[in-house]
């Protein structure tokens, strides 16, 4: 508690204790929020991703200036219109929204969700219904009808939902060609709309091969012939691509940065306080025996610590890590393994200036064991430079992985800052000028182990006087 | 005499480290069965020009099976493959020890040998150059402003320099050598984005020369950035605690100038942990430059240990980098451990003070 009053003591320790309770309190709104095995499920899916933007820039770049369009996602809701047409029931919904004359979509797609039929497959189409009354055919299809074999009732597109991507179908700039053509008394060649129809689908032809942007309401229109009425379609949705995706943009396969660097934060967090712990632990340990025993296995402790001491740290952790595999665990082992010698050979020299003191000779005096000693008498006096070290370790032991990540090493099912850092350098992200993909993480490991850092400060003239504004303790 | 002891202690301990290090590299590469790997590859290597070699001779194809089979498997009792791993360590270690680790997978040196051996031999200097330049500049601009803050602890400046310390330590150098790339690579232009040379490079030495300083700017800025912060706050707190010492309030009270008091009675006795704080950011240097030189696609070993575990991992590579970066580390060691002989009087008549931990 004494630390702690002397931590907040300092503006250096209130910055660090506050900016520590909000990582704490973000964390644990993510370990509540993401789903469990996220990595492999959801980052590491590609199809999760699909309807997202690729290599996109942050939202927030829209203030400083740009003028990128916002990515859509228009879902179904009730029916607007159920219509009985013999022993059919058919269904439209629709899906309305606003476009200016800004930047106009980067793609269009539809996904289809869940359908139920219990005989027949359902047919459906989806329409783009333009301000200037123009209808343009985007999808028509059915249903994917029964396997040989299979009966009824059907379900479909339930786990893996039907996508398809309207911005690259030829039928869609025929159908937009031949509806614009027939409005406006001009002659569209499809071919000049390949791979591009929104311009389009999105303006008005002047005639002479360009177009000028339509500003006004649009709406979908998706229209469901069932043929029983018992039929179900729980899920469909329409994708108007953005170039600004989310507080952190995305990468090239679409993934929303934030929540990798949301999700990255707890285990960040897990990886620099367990394995400071731990290594603190044993160093502290160690150094206990170590200087309290003396003899033999002082030697002994002293040797190890004196080589593990004295290796080039990152070297030895890829060799260790290459080798034996990169699951997160080992990482951390590793990284405990060789990171606890520093910290033995401090506290071996504290105890050894502490056991002859007349505090521990009193305690002999009175008959205390060992351990009662260690554990009372000397251990007590060491404890807040341990978590000091303890605190200074942590941003260490975060970097430490992140390198390794970086370098490719990095645990595949848990996705990391490192890991994405690693992504966008192999993908080339900083010769694409992709630099919300670089900054991202990276800041988001430079506040984390500042975090640290500031408490580790703050706790320093705390306990060890001598650096309390120069007098001498 | 005086001052041998103590070299010679280090120098052993320093020895048994080196050691450690290669048994642990051995005995982890031969119970993952990585050395079997190695050494087939290397037997695999070796059979290929055996085998075209006895097809010169003998005609007969089931004759020419059962040669090459014999003379594999003489191989293989050769390389040891015939034991199980456990009694091979000494003959790896010794392996390990003069980089006999065979060929390298994909990487040649630029005259086209594909012997690891050559590979990181050549790969040596650059990193070297990194290395020792940043850490000369750390040291530089360590001393001059650590002591100068050391005069003013407090102030404001003081406290300026100890956040910059803290952001510096929690600072990625890679990370930080990316922002840079991007910053003056790719925005602005002003510097090469990577690569140690121009394409073409230059033909003239004295160009060439200039250009590899021009590459090297930005890894060498990297490298300084991130352990410049420690450096200075080393310096300023051991100049510091020296500066409240009795002996330079007396050479106070008897009325020296400022310059020769912090020459003469602070620098000199905080000189060895100064140099101690040295060889703790040759450390953190020598791991970092593994990343940086990956970052700027710098052709030295850390860059060829990036390549080595990407894409197919070349293990014959990984472990002789492995052991190059120790060897590096313990020889840079030893060098600091006599400036620091050299500096502290004290170790060398054997009394008060640990060696530097």
């Amino acid at each position: 508690m004494a630390l702690l009053r002397g931590v907040l003591s300092s503006g250096v320790g209130r910055a660090g204790v506050a900016l520590l309770l909000s990582l704490v309190v973000l964390s644990i709104g993510v370990v509540l929020t993401f789903p469990p095995g996220f990595g492999l499920t959801r980052w590491g899916d590609p199809a999760v991703w699909a309807d997202n933007p690729k290599a996109v820039p942050p939202v927030w770049t829209n203030v400083l200036g740009g003028s990128a369009a916002e990515h859509r996602t228009l879902s179904i809701g009730a029916p607007v219109d159920v219509r009985q047409s013999g022993p059919a029931e058919l269904r439209t919904w629709e899906l309305p929204f606003a476009q200016g004359t800004g930047a106009l979509p980067t793609f269009l797609s539809f996904t289809l969700g869940r359908v139920d039929y219990a005989g027949r497959p359902p047919s459906y189409r989806l329409l783009l219904v333009r301000p200037d009354g123009v209808e343009i055919p985007l999808v028509r299809d059915v249903v994917r009808g029964p396997r040989p074999g299979e009966t009824g009732p059907y379900v479909r597109y339930a786990d893996e939902p039907y996508r398809v991507l309207i911005s690259s179908d030829p039928a869609v700039t025929e159908e937009a060609a031949d509806a614009l053509g027939a409005q406006y008394g001009v002659t569209i060649d499809p071919a000049s709309l390949r791979g591009r129809p929104e311009v389009a689908l999105f303006g008005v032809p002047d005639g002479a091969g360009g177009y000028t942007p339509l500003a006004g309401d649009y709406r979908f229109r998706l229209a469901f012939a069932f043929a029983d009425p018992a039929d179900v379609l729980a899920e469909a949705k329409v994708v108007l691509g953005g170039s600004v995706y989310g507080w952190a943009g995305t990468d090239t396969q679409g993934r929303d940065l934030m929540e990798g660097l949301l999700f990255g934060l707890p285990i960040a967090l897990l990886i620099g306080i367990s394995a400071a712990f731990v290594s603190t632990a044993i160093g502290t340990a160690l150094g206990l025996i170590s200087g309290f025993k003396g003899g033999r296995i002082d030697l002994l402790i002293q040797g190890a610590a004196d080589i593990i001491n004295n290796v080039p740290l990152l070297p030895l952790l890829i060799f260790m890590v290459f080798v034996l595999g990169s699951q997160l665990w080992l990482i951390l082992l590793v990284l405990v393994a060789f990171s606890w010698p520093g910290l033995t050979i401090t506290i071996r020299s504290m105890v050894l200036g502490l056991s002859t003191g007349s505090e521990v000779e009193a305690a002999r005096a009175l008959g205390a064991s060992t351990g009662r000693i260690l554990r009372k008498h000397i251990f007590p006096h060491t404890a807040p430079f341990v978590v000091t070290q303890m605190i200074f370790f942590v941003p260490g032991a975060i970097l430490a992985e992140a390198g390794l990540s970086f370098l490719g090493l990095g645990d595949p099912s848990l996705p990391t800052w490192g890991q994405i850092l690693e992504d966008g350098f192999r993908t080339g992200a900083v010769f694409l000028g992709y630099w919300w993909w670089v900054l991202g993480p990276g800041l988001a490991l430079v506040i984390t182990s500042v975090t640290f850092m500031l408490l580790a400060i703050a706790l320093e003239p705390v306990v060890n006087p001598r650096l309390r504004g120069g007098d001498r303790g | 005499m005086g001052i041998w002891r103590p070299i010679a202690t280090r120098a052993a301990s320093l020895f048994l480290v080196l050691i450690a290090v290669l048994v642990l590299l051995v005995l982890s590469l031969g119970a993952t069965g990585y050395s079997d790997r190695i050494l087939t590859a290397i037997v695999g290597e070796e059979m290929r020009a055996v085998r075209t070699a006895l097809a010169a001779q003998i005609k007969d194809p089931d004759e020419l099976e059962a040669a090459v089979r014999t003379q594999q498997e003489e191989l293989e009792r050769s390389y040891g493959l015939d034991q199980p791993w456990t009694l091979r360590m000494p003959a790896m270690v010794a392996r390990v020890l003069v980089l006999d680790l065979g060929e390298a997978r994909t990487v040649r040196t630029t005259t086209g040998s594909n012997s690891v051996a050559e590979i990181i031999l050549e790969r040596l200097p650059p990193t070297m150059l990194l290395i020792t330049t940043s850490l000369l500049i750390t040291a530089a601009i360590g001393v001059a402003i650590g002591t100068w803050l050391s005069t003013r602890v407090g102030s404001r400046s003081d406290r300026i320099a100890s956040w910059i310390a803290a952001v510096s330590n929690a600072l990625p150098g890679w990370w930080s050598g990316i922002v840079l790339i991007f910053i003056f690579g790719f925005a602005l232009r002003w510097l090469p984005t990577g690569g140690m040379y121009s394409t073409p490079p230059p033909t003239d030495p004295l160009a060439r020369a200039l250009d590899m300083v021009w590459h090297a700017i930005l890894p060498i800025l990297t490298l300084v950035l991130v352990s410049i912060g420690p450096s200075v706050y080393v310096v300023r707190t051991m100049t510091m605690s020296v500066a409240q010492e009795d002996h330079v309030t007396l050479a106070r009270a008897k009325g020296m100038s400022g310059g020769s008091i912090a020459r003469r009675h602070i620098l000199r006795v905080a000189a060895p942990p100064i140099v101690t704080g040295l060889i703790l950011g040759l450390a953190a240097s020598l791991g970092g430059s593994i990343l940086v030189e990956t970052v700027f696609g710098w052709q030295g070993m850390g860059r060829l240990y990036y390549d080595a575990i990407a894409g197919t991992p070349d293990e014959a590579l990984i472990v002789a980098l492995t052991f190059m970066f120790t060897l590096l580390y313990v020889i840079a060691r030893l060098i600091l451990e006599i400036l620091y002989v050299l500096l502290d009087p004290r170790v060398r008549t054997g009394g008060g003070r640990r060696g530097a931990a």
